[in-house]
């Protein structure tokens, strides 16, 4: 089999490899400046913390009316978001910083999931919120995330300068009347609505890994802002037909072979890149005697 | 300094009625004092959570004057300095400006409070001080990039601009923190240990600088640790422990009997 | 003296009576009108209970309607349910594979009827037995938090299987851990789907209820021999329907591999998918497999079923052609109000969605 055929048929012949392609792609696009700013602030793991947010208002919705996306979508969004702020209010009015109040929200809310799964019965629809259905995406569900992923593209861009001045200089850019919060809040409104967008196609579980691997990984090669957004949203173009080809020439399931090579790309970024990889840092210096 | 070519408008009106003329960078002019100060406080308290840092300050700052900020640490002078800035309420008391100052002030922060992690370029980070004239979404036009490079060359970070702001030295960081001011172009500077952690050299140099930007008729508020500077430059100083100890003329202001209280005003209130 | 003594032997015999009648009263007032408590492991054996049985049992079903026996996890209030039982009555052919650790946990002291004793299994197909694994390897998340340690028996089933043409790897650590597994061993458990061992159920449901309860032992037989006469009519019908569909067309891809009995009684060619059962995370190579097979072999027809999940099978439809049949039932029945609630009418309507899916078009 030549290399073309490899890469090329599965997707050319079967019409599903086709719509899992556009699914994941179309979550990556969205998610990677999401993931950029997630990893400059240092809210990786509010991120992933999200993710579990999302689980008890998606299956508050699942219970009140069955497989309805826009019940679970609401759900999911509201929840989020009531997290999100929950915490963030946490964090300013008590002692308690902003990480362990998260942790203590995405616990709470992992356990109210768990508990609203349980009282159902054993779901299996449910289980697949969880990894997602990359394989079967239907035309509402493709719809769904491709909008979404330009919504966050154009909303993002118009954010871009905000953003950047808010995590660079946040006090300055209050001083200067610039309306920094507004930007911030606004931004984790998208990283909300991506991961509950994204759970179709990957699931809950690990669509915070498709925003978040790629753009640790553009980290380690791009130095600018720009640069990271745009190499990570092509590594997570990359991992997505990567991991699709995977599961159709290996036999294994498709999200998460998707997941786990975004993973290997992280791994290999992490030593090899130059911006920082650990490779890098062992070579030997050259001093520069210039004056500053 | 010194440059002809690319000036600055600026055109303002003070409350009396008096338009100031145009000051350009790089020409002296004549200050002309108008009748209200830049800004006033009375019995101001400044602090966080509900706990005052500094408190029962009162005074004015009158227009195109040069006042220092000195004091032991702790003492509650960046907490000020951010004050005057808008960015905290006044926990008592009041702070007044003057028409149209509240657009018109510029701040430099301490250095360490930048993310130096950030991966943005000098250049672009300087440009972040023309927000007031670009904000969030108009386009940069070429007037507006070549004043961005006009400040770089100022502070003589040209050849700095295409680093990344984590590749700079402490000295340099602070050189672009003063190019960033200078783009804001502003009437009120309020600068917060400019010469922290800098080298004499680079010290001397911002100095001149900022010297010049007084002499445009700017009025210049500045937190130094550096005594001998403060009687060097500046003509007021505003000594602080906490609680205000002495406003006035530098040599009074200064004077061993206010030192001392400060240093025992501070570990009374602790 | 004379009358004292007298007396007092009038006393003591009064006694003895009292004590001799109540005695032997007492059983029969105790057992007489309470209903026999029956436990059924899944709501087809319940259903059928509560026919053979009728007024004289109360049956409580521990997996209930659209429930799926395979990842059930019991609770404690089955297991208060099971203790206070007289009867369980299991499917056995390790259907249920969570009940020797519940049996034991409470307990149990009373009977129990396995269903298909008589029954001759039928082996898992190699392609099954394959599935089982994929079913395997990706449990839930949410199970993991309330999952009762697999036994020993479960790795012991792990050994045995081998693992065929698949490349899978059994990722027993993070999020997938394999809990109260699929395994099946190599028979197919799913011997009700097909009316003639309906029929050895029921005989042996009768059997079990009337040792049980031997006081209503003639009433189960009546109930139970009338409960027979109409499946074995049912069968009739419905080998005649099948039997006038040409043999090409009926073939169909369902998601699990719980037809088999059917396939094999009604001459239907159930196509499992495999990895796509219960809780599965299917491969694309799966996916690729399944839509050439229905392709090539020009099946008509893919079905839904009610405790799995449909995107998969309607992007299957969607990309060979064929219909999307309705639901159909296979190891539990509809809650009740709809036809599938009660075991004929789930047979009635798993005939019907076939037969209608399979008509040439």
């Amino acid at each position: 089999m030549t290399l073309l055929d490899w890469t090329i048929a599965p997707f050319n012949d079967y019409a599903f490899m086709r719509r899992a392609l556009a699914g994941t792609s179309a979550a990556a696009l969205g998610a990677a400046p999401l993931g950029v700013f997630l990893v400059l602030r240092r809210m990786s793991l509010m991120g992933d913390a999200m993710s579990h947010a999302i689980l008890p208002g998606v299956a508050a919705g699942f219970l009140l009316s069955g497989l309805s996306l826009w019940a679970m979508l609401l759900g999911g969004l509201l929840t989020g978001l009531l997290v999100a702020l929950l915490a963030g209010v946490v964090a300013r009015l008590t002692p308690l910083r902003e990480d362990a109040s998260f942790a203590a929200f995405y616990l709470i809310s992992l356990g109210l999931g768990v508990l609203l799964v349980s009282v159902r019965g054993s779901s299996v629809d449910l289980l697949h919120v969880l990894f997602g259905t990359v394989l079967g995406l239907d035309d509402t569900a493709l719809l769904l995330v491709t909008s979404v992923a330009s919504v966050t593209l154009l909303v993002m861009a118009a954010l871009y300068r905000l953003l950047v001045a808010e995590c660079l200089d946040a006090d300055f850019l209050r001083a200067c009347g610039g309306r920094g919060s507004w930007a911030h809040m606004t931004f984790l409104v998208l990283v909300v609505v991506n991961l509950v967008a994204g759970f179709q196609v990957l699931g809950t579980l690990m669509v915070v890994g498709m925003m978040m691997l790629p753009a640790a990984a553009a980290r380690f090669w791009q130095p600018t802002v720009a640069g990271q957004i745009a190499l990570s949203a092509l590594l997570g173009v990359g991992a997505s037909i990567a991991g699709l080809l995977i599961s159709y020439h290996y036999n294994l399931p498709a999200s998460p072979a998707i997941i786990l090579t975004a993973g290997v790309a992280y791994l290999f970024s992490v030593t090899c890149g130059p911006q920082g990889g650990l490779m890098h840092g062992l070579r030997p210096r050259t001093f520069s005697l210039k004056e500053e | 300094m010194g440059r002809d070519g690319v000036g600055y408008g600026l055109v303002e009106h003070g409350m009396s009625g008096v338009a100031i003329p145009r000051y350009e960078m790089g020409t002296e002019v004549e200050k002309e004092f108008s009748a209200d100060p830049v800004m006033t406080l009375q019995d101001v308290a400044f602090g966080w959570r509900g706990r005052a840092a500094v408190w029962a300050v009162s005074g004015r700052f009158e227009r195109g004057s040069m006042t220092a900020i000195a004091g032991p640490n702790g003492a509650g002078k960046s907490t000020l300095i951010k004050g005057m800035v808008g960015l905290l309420r006044p926990l008592a008391g009041s702070l007044q400006t003057g028409s149209g100052e509240r657009r018109r002030v510029a701040w430099l922060p301490q250095a360490a409070d930048l993310d130096r992690s950030f991966p943005i370029t000098v250049l672009d980070m300087v440009a972040t001080g023309a927000w007031d004239r670009v904000g969030a979404w108009r386009r940069f036009r070429r007037e507006e990039t070549q004043r961005v490079w006009h400040v770089l060359e100022a502070v003589g970070l040209a050849d700095q601009a295409g680093r990344m702001v984590g590749a700079l030295s402490g000295g340099q960081m602070q050189r672009a923190l003063f190019a960033r001011l200078m783009l804001q172009d502003a009437q009120v500077l309020l600068l917060d240990e400019p010469f922290a952690a800098v080298d004499s050299h680079t010290s001397d140099a911002l100095m001149q600088l900022l010297c010049g930007w007084h002499q445009e008729g700017r009025t210049v508020v500045a937190v130094l640790h550096d005594l001998s500077m403060v009687r060097e430059y500046f003509a007021q100083t505003l000594l602080l422990a906490g609680r205000q100890i002495a406003w006035g003329p530098t040599a009074e202001a200064l004077k061993a009997g206010n030192l001392a209280m400060a240093r025992g005003a501070l570990q009374e209130s602790l | 003296m004379h009358n004292d003594f007298a007396a007092h032997v009038r006393r003591r015999v009064l006694m003895m009576l009292t004590i001799g009648v109540a005695s032997v009263c007492a059983p029969i007032v105790a057992h007489g009108d309470e209903p026999l408590r029956v436990v059924a492991t899944f709501s087809i054996l319940g259903d059928m209970v509560r026919e053979i049985g009728g007024d004289d049992v109360m049956v409580t079903t521990l997996v209930g309607p659209d429930g799926d026996a395979h990842t059930y996890e019991p609770t404690p209030a089955a297991a208060r349910q099971l203790k206070a039982a007289d009867v369980l009555v299991k499917n056995g052919l390790d259907f249920e594979t969570w009940l020797p650790r519940l049996a034991k946990a409470t307990d149990f002291s009373g009977s129990t009827v396995v269903a298909t004793a008589g029954i001759v299994p039928r082996k898992m197909s190699e392609s099954a037995s394959a599935e089982r694994h994929h079913a395997d390897a990706a449990q839930s998340h949410t199970a993991d938090q309330k999952q009762i340690k697999g036994s020993a028996e479960a790795g012991a089933h792990d050994e045995d299987h081998d693992h065929g043409d698949h490349g899978h790897d059994h990722d027993g650590s993070g999020a997938h851990t394999h809990e109260g597994h699929h395994h099946h061993g190599d028979q197919d458990p799913h011997a009700w789907q097909s009316l003639q061992n309906g029929a050895i159920y029921a005989r042996n449901i009768a059997a079990g209820l009337a040792t049980a309860d031997p006081a209503h032992a003639a009433a189960y037989r009546q109930r139970a021999h009338a409960y027979i006469v109409r499946i074995e009519a049912l069968d009739a019908q419905i080998r005649k329907t099948f039997a006038d569909i040409p043999a090409e067309r009926r073939r169909v891809v369902s998601s699990h591999d719980a037809f088999g009995y059917f396939g094999n009684a009604y001459g239907v060619r159930f196509i499992p998918v495999a990895g796509l059962s219960t809780d599965a995370e299917p491969s694309a190579a799966d996916m690729a497999r399944i839509i050439e097979q229905v392709k090539r072999e020009h099946v008509p027809a893919v079905f839904v079923e009610n405790i799995s999940s449909p995107a998969l099978i309607q992007q299957i439809a969607r990309e060979t052609g064929a219909r999307v049949g309705g639901t159909l039932y296979s190891d539990a029945l509809a809650p009740s109000g709809q036809p599938a609630a009660t075991y004929l009418g789930m047979f009635e309507w798993n005939a019907r969605q076939l037969f209608e899916a399979l008509q040439p078009q």
